[in-house]
């Protein structure tokens, strides 16, 4: 492999030139010559505002949807992760009807767009589950403890249909992804390990319980929060299902307030900031468990 | 004489199984009724899209517009509290076809084609299209006509009564649909189509903060259209009530007065910018 350099040398001056060039000539383009009045003064007041009647700040619009996305991410990552583990130990089962099973289901979900099942989960599967479990009965009724753990963990109590049914549809969508990743992180596990597991006469859902399935998490980690990453990109999605996360919120102030390219930007360095954060968490997960492995 | 007696009773015992079958199914509809569930669960949800002046989320986070003032006056009326589902326009009728909500109170037309898929109530307000025009791409248009060539590229809304209005009116224009509001005005600030087809009074105040560029051909609207709330189907109850609702509002005077508050001035403007 060749040696690295650590300096900017001349060739990397030009190029570096020629693309600081064409960005300041963009955002110029942007600035001056697109026909659009500028009123980056609206931004704070929808990020934070003064309530008047609590004599304290809170958040707006925007910082309750990303709040909103972080929730429904990590809702839906739990469910994904659920069904993702058993989806991918079906898909590495000897017989062959759970492999037949988990195969149908995560070909279907990776080759749909995310945009057209959103749609059919929503309108057609949630909405009949939903109704029949009579959800937003049961939640209207339940005492004032169980309502305020609940709006912790959900957010606004009235929109807590669509809040379930959006998180359901992200699960449902990324345990596909996950039982691929799992799927993976078994079969990357030796297959002398399981021969000696058999030797010494374990069943094979014990093999998997006690001698696979611990050494295969800490390939699956990384992968696996990188999967949490592109969820809380997903969920922006869930936008055009009326959910009240960043994106929606961030359209509702727009239509509001005609500030439309102020609040995408904020928006996009919202979306930045959450998942970089993130991606940087995980790069420093891989660094340690690549340290562990040697 | 005893077969008469007996058949007159016979008659007669069906006649009233017949009533009281006829009187339960009226109790069924009155019980299955969208009123009822509202009464029992004292509250009404209302499904709106925001849309300036309709429907408009203002500094403090709280809903503002028409259709609040509209929907507020009804729950409180009905005495209920009143809870919003904002939707997206594109979905909206799926939405309430599903159960996500009671009602449509966001200014929604009266179509034949949205009829056939919900009932709608009289109407509570009437609304027309008007268009804003680009200055330099649409030089020297001044009437509807001029616009009705295979050149000229209008933007409207998906799915709404704009989109139609456009295809009936300028069928040899070509069409550009938007999911979103704020994509039509940018399209057209750009200068990537000649017009934008929309409600009134949104193109006017678009016109207003950008003089330079956009420019209103002429400043009448172009149809008369009926708003109306929109119901699932079969459900007679929840219509007649919300009829009677609609009328005493509009002979107390409150729907004119509502109306030409949102529409007419610009006093709310500092709520939301």
């Amino acid at each position: 492999m060749p040696r690295l350099h650590r300096q900017l040398g001349r060739l990397d001056w030009f190029v570096l030139a020629g693309l600081i060039g064409a960005a300041v000539f963009l955002l110029y383009r942007m600035f001056f010559n697109l026909n659009y009045n500028w009123n980056w003064g609206i931004i704070p007041t929808y990020l934070v505002r003064y309530d008047d009647e609590g004599q304290r700040w809170v958040a707006n619009a925007l910082l309750e949807g990303l709040v909103t996305t972080i929730r429904l991410s990590v809702w839906g990552m739990l469910l994904a992760l659920v069904l993702g583990v058993v989806l991918g130990v079906m898909r590495v089962a000897a017989r062959l009807a759970p492999r037949l099973i988990s195969r149908i289901y995560v070909e279907f979900i990776r080759n749909t767009p995310a945009l057209v099942l959103v749609f059919l989960f929503y309108y057609f599967v949630n909405d009949r589950l939903l109704a029949h479990f009579e959800v937003d009965a049961l939640i209207r009724h339940s005492p004032p403890a169980v309502r305020r753990v609940l709006a912790l963990a959900a957010g606004d109590l009235t929109l807590i249909s669509p809040f379930i049914s959006g998180a359901m549809t992200i699960g449902l969508f990324q345990a596909a992804y996950i039982a691929e990743i799992v799927r993976a992180g078994i079969q990357s596990i030796p297959a002398g390990q399981w021969e000696a597991s058999r030797a010494l006469g374990l069943p094979r859902f014990l093999v998997l319980r006690l001698v696979i399935l611990p050494q295969a998490i800490r390939v699956m980690l990384p992968p696996l929060a990188g999967e949490f990453v592109n969820t809380i990109k997903y969920s922006s999605i869930a936008s055009i299902i009326s959910i009240q996360e960043l994106t929606f919120q961030g359209m509702q102030v727009m239509a509001s307030t005609q500030a439309t390219i102020e609040v995408w930007i904020t928006i996009t360095a919202m979306y930045l900031v959450l998942c970089l954060g993130l991606s940087l968490a995980v790069h420093r997960l891989e660094q340690k468990y690549r340290q562990t492995l040697h | 004489m005893k077969k008469t007696l007996i058949l007159t009773l016979v008659l007669l015992v069906m006649a009233m199984t017949g009533m009281t079958h006829a009187a339960s199914t009226r109790q069924q509809l009155t019980a299955e009724s969208t009123i009822e569930r509202v009464m029992q669960k004292g509250v009404l949800r209302v499904g709106m899209d925001t849309f300036q002046p309709w429907a408009m989320k203002d500094k403090n986070g709280r809903l503002i517009g028409f259709e609040i003032d509209v929907a507020t006056r009804l729950a409180k009326d009905l005495g209920v509290k009143v809870e919003f589902v904002p939707t997206a326009w594109s979905g909206i009728i799926p939405a309430l076809l599903t159960g996500k909500f009671d009602v449509i109170i966001g200014g929604m037309g009266i179509t034949p084609e949205r009829s056939l898929k919900v009932n709608f109530t009289i109407p509570y307000d009437y609304s027309g299209m008007s268009i804003v025009a680009h200055r330099q791409k649409a030089a020297g248009f001044t009437q509807l006509a001029d616009f009705n060539k295979q050149e000229v590229q209008i933007a409207v809304k998906l799915g709404t009564t704009a989109a139609a209005v456009a295809k009936k009116y300028l069928p040899k224009a070509t069409l550009r649909m938007f999911d979103n509001e704020t994509q039509l005005y940018q399209e057209l600030r750009n200068g990537q189509v000649h017009a934008v087809v929309e409600n009134a009074p949104r193109p006017a105040f678009e016109a207003a903060d950008y003089k330079d560029t956009l420019f209103m051909p002429f400043t009448d609207t172009f149809t008369k259209e009926p708003i109306a709330f929109a119901l699932p189907k079969g459900d007679p109850d929840t219509l007649a009530c919300f009829n009677s609702w609609i009328t005493l509002v509009q002979l107390e005077g409150w729907l004119q007065e509502r109306h030409n508050y949102w529409f007419g001035t610009k006093d709310w403007a500092s709520q939301v910018q």
